[in-house]
């Protein structure tokens, strides 16, 4: 049974064998007439080899004995040419031979075969890649580039550019042409300002000695009167023609003059203003407020606060609320310098609030011009703006204003805790005792900074009343900058309670301070 | 543009090469030496110092203001304190050092700075101006140095 088994199984194999392999056989291996074709144009296979055969009967003397096929009688009767390799000789030996109508033998090595033993053999060859199945139009007879010469050209790209065919070329090309024109415009740009910044330059330095000329001639020379008295004729005559009507000249003109009058004193500065308005430039500064340009604004404004010029006040007096910070700032400024009085109405109705740097520099100001002019501060009280009641509040305490207390007074009563902890210390200041009752409702506040306030100032303008608040408020333990204060301003209002009530606290912070302030050399740290 | 006018004039008050003064001083002016480095400031000072009879020189830094005190025959200095390239304390120093004898007056806007007037002083200026100042005054004030000199 095993043995049957085995038997079946080894025949299905060899015809599984048989099919796959004719199956995997080129067309042109199917039949002998195909399978000459191929040898044909294969030309040489290697270990194949072809020999004709013929009887010996049909030899003729037609065929030399030392041709090509070199026959012998190999068996009896039958006549072998020797192993023909080069198949691609085949038609024409087969036409010398065909009137002997030979028949052919495939030799593998040189061993006969059978023509399916042959099949095999080359369908193997070319299953394993060692030969590759050539056809006419792989392998041409002739040569290729006389076969490409049948071909018409036709060129790649549609356009007659190649490269505005090919977009990607085309961007590339795009993005570097637009950098360098923009890089050649940009260049061209900074040699045209350059040159131009250059020209004005040295413009503005070719304009200097000549202002300065003509300056100093007339300063010397001319009385104020008479440079008051000048005639447009003459006025133009200081300059050559043409040139006091340019706007650089004009620029360094009025550069030059403001400069001078900064560092020039007496009649000389006098002179100089006169001087300022007879050429015009006046007209200049007040055009500067009507500019666009914030810049220009507060240029016009400086101009204006430097040369003096009175009459421009009412269009200063509109850009005291700018939004602007440095125009406002300056034209504030202005207003102060210039004003017959130091009115500060203006000041009330501002929508902005007071920078430190602004109070600063208008309290420099005011405190510089306030013994001379008269000064109207009090609507500053009114106004909605805090920042301007807070500024109110620090001018009465700076500038010495003892006739306000009493307006200050009538504020404090509604004011926020912020503007109270002003009020406490301009009262402090000026030396307010009678305010020391609204000292001591502000030392029970519940804001720690007003009572630190208040306690600062109590010990300045503090009365009775105030001692026994002050130790309520110490014995209820307050953080140690505090208890300071309090026990500073309680030494100052009476020592005598400062001792008994320090003799009775035991604590170390209260030891340590009264330490600190009975000590000759801390005392004042 | 500028007319040519204007740039014939251009040379006029800043004295374009020192040397050229140097072996030509009028023996019997004073020649002082005006260091300022504002053209308008110093002359000023210049128009009014030679309205008294004097010779001038200006110069517009600190180190021209050396070479010149380095090359001419100056009877006086005035020098600003704030200058491009050397400072006028820097400048009084170099002056006592070259020129000890030769009275030196401070025209400067620092004069509020009691620092900088305490140096000048202590480096032995004969008079310190502050800005602002009046050219009249300075004249005075030149005018009682050189008689100090005497």
């Amino acid at each position: 049974m095993k043995k049957l088994y085995f038997f079946f199984l080894s025949l299905f194999l060899q015809s599984l064998i048989i099919t796959t392999a004719a199956g995997q056989s080129p067309q042109s291996l199917t039949d002998s007439t195909a399978f000459q074709d191929f040898l044909i144009k294969q030309k040489e296979i290697q270990g194949l080899s072809v020999r004709f055969l013929i009887e010996k009967s049909d030899f003729t003397d037609s065929i030399p004995g030392d041709s090509i096929f070199r026959f012998a009688e190999t068996s009896p009767g039958l006549l072998s040419s020797v192993e023909i390799t080069q198949f691609g000789n085949f038609p024409k030996l087969l036409d010398t031979l065909s009137a002997l109508d030979p028949t052919w033998e495939f030799l593998i090595f040189s061993q006969p075969s059978t023509f399916i033993a042959t099949q095999e053999y080359v369908a193997n060859l070319i299953r394993n890649g060692d030969i590759q199945e050539l056809s006419k139009e792989i392998a041409p007879d002739k040569d290729l580039v006389l076969l490409a010469s049948n071909f018409q050209y036709v060129p790649f790209f549609k356009y007659k550019l190649p490269f505005s065919s090919d977009y990607k070329l085309f961007i590339v090309v795009a993005i570097i042409a637009f950098f360098l024109i923009s890089a050649s415009v940009m260049i061209l740009f900074m040699v045209i300002f350059k040159a131009k910044k250059n020209k004005k330059e040295q413009l503005m330095k070719d304009y200097e000695p000549l202002i300065a000329e003509a300056l100093t001639a007339i300063l010397f020379e001319k009385e104020i009167d008479e440079i008051k008295g000048l005639s447009e004729a003459e006025v133009l005559a200081i300059f050559p023609a043409g040139l006091l009507s340019r706007p650089l000249f004009q620029s360094v003109l009025i550069e030059k003059i403001i400069g001078l009058n900064k560092k020039m004193k007496g009649d000389f500065k006098d002179k100089l203003k006169a001087l300022y308005q007879k050429l015009g430039l006046d007209k200049v500064s007040m055009a500067n407020l009507h500019g666009k340009r914030w810049d220009k604004v507060a240029t016009g404004l400086v101009q204006i606060n430097e040369m003096d010029l009175i009459e421009a006040l009412p269009e200063v007096k509109k850009h005291a609320n700018s939004p602007n910070f440095h125009v406002r700032t300056q034209a504030i400024g202005t207003l102060l310098n210039l004003s017959e009085k130091m009115d500060l109405t203006f000041l009330k109705d501002q929508n902005y609030p007071l920078s430190s740097w602004q109070q600063m520099n208008y309290l420099r100001i005011i405190k510089f011009l306030y013994p001379q002019k008269e000064l109207q501060m009090l609507s500053l009280f009114d106004s909605e703006n805090q920042s301007v009641r807070l500024f109110g509040y620090k001018l009465v305490r700076l500038i010495g204003r003892v006739d306000l207390l009493e307006n200050l007074e009538k504020s404090a009563i509604n004011a926020p805790d912020d503007e109270k902890i002003e009020i406490i210390k301009t009262y402090a200041d000026l030396g307010a005792y009678m305010q020391a009752d609204f000292l001591n409702r502000c030392l029970l506040s519940e804001n720690p900074k007003l009572q630190q306030a208040a306690a600062q100032a109590i010990g300045v303008i503090g009365n009775n009343e105030s001692v026994p608040i002050i130790e309520n408020l110490l014995k209820s333990q307050p953080d140690f900058p505090m208890k300071m204060i309090l026990l500073k301003s309680l030494q100052k209002l009476d020592s005598n309670q400062f001792e008994k009530f320090t003799g009775i606290q035991t604590d170390i912070d209260t030891q340590r301070i009264k330490r600190h302030l009975l000590d000759p050399l801390l005392n004042h740290v | 543009m500028v007319p040519k006018s204007l740039n014939s004039l251009s040379g006029y008050y800043i004295y374009p090469l020192l040397h050229t003064h140097k072996h030509c001083k009028n023996p019997g002016m004073k020649r002082i030496l005006i260091i300022e480095d504002d053209l308008l400031t110093s002359s000023m000072v210049q128009f009014r110092l030679k309205r008294d009879g004097y010779e001038t020189i200006m110069v517009q830094d600190g180190n021209e203001g050396i070479k010149a005190i380095e090359e001419e025959d100056i009877d006086l200095i005035i020098t600003d304190v704030m200058m491009p390239f050397k400072s006028g304390i820097e400048i009084i120093h170099f002056a006592r050092k070259v020129k000890p004898n030769v009275p030196i007056i401070v025209l400067s806007a620092l004069g509020a700075e009691e620092q900088i007037v305490l140096e000048a002083f202590n480096l032995g200026v004969a008079d310190f101006v502050p800005k602002p100042f009046n050219p009249n005054e300075l004249a005075i004030r030149v005018k009682r140095a050189l008689n100090l000199m005497k």
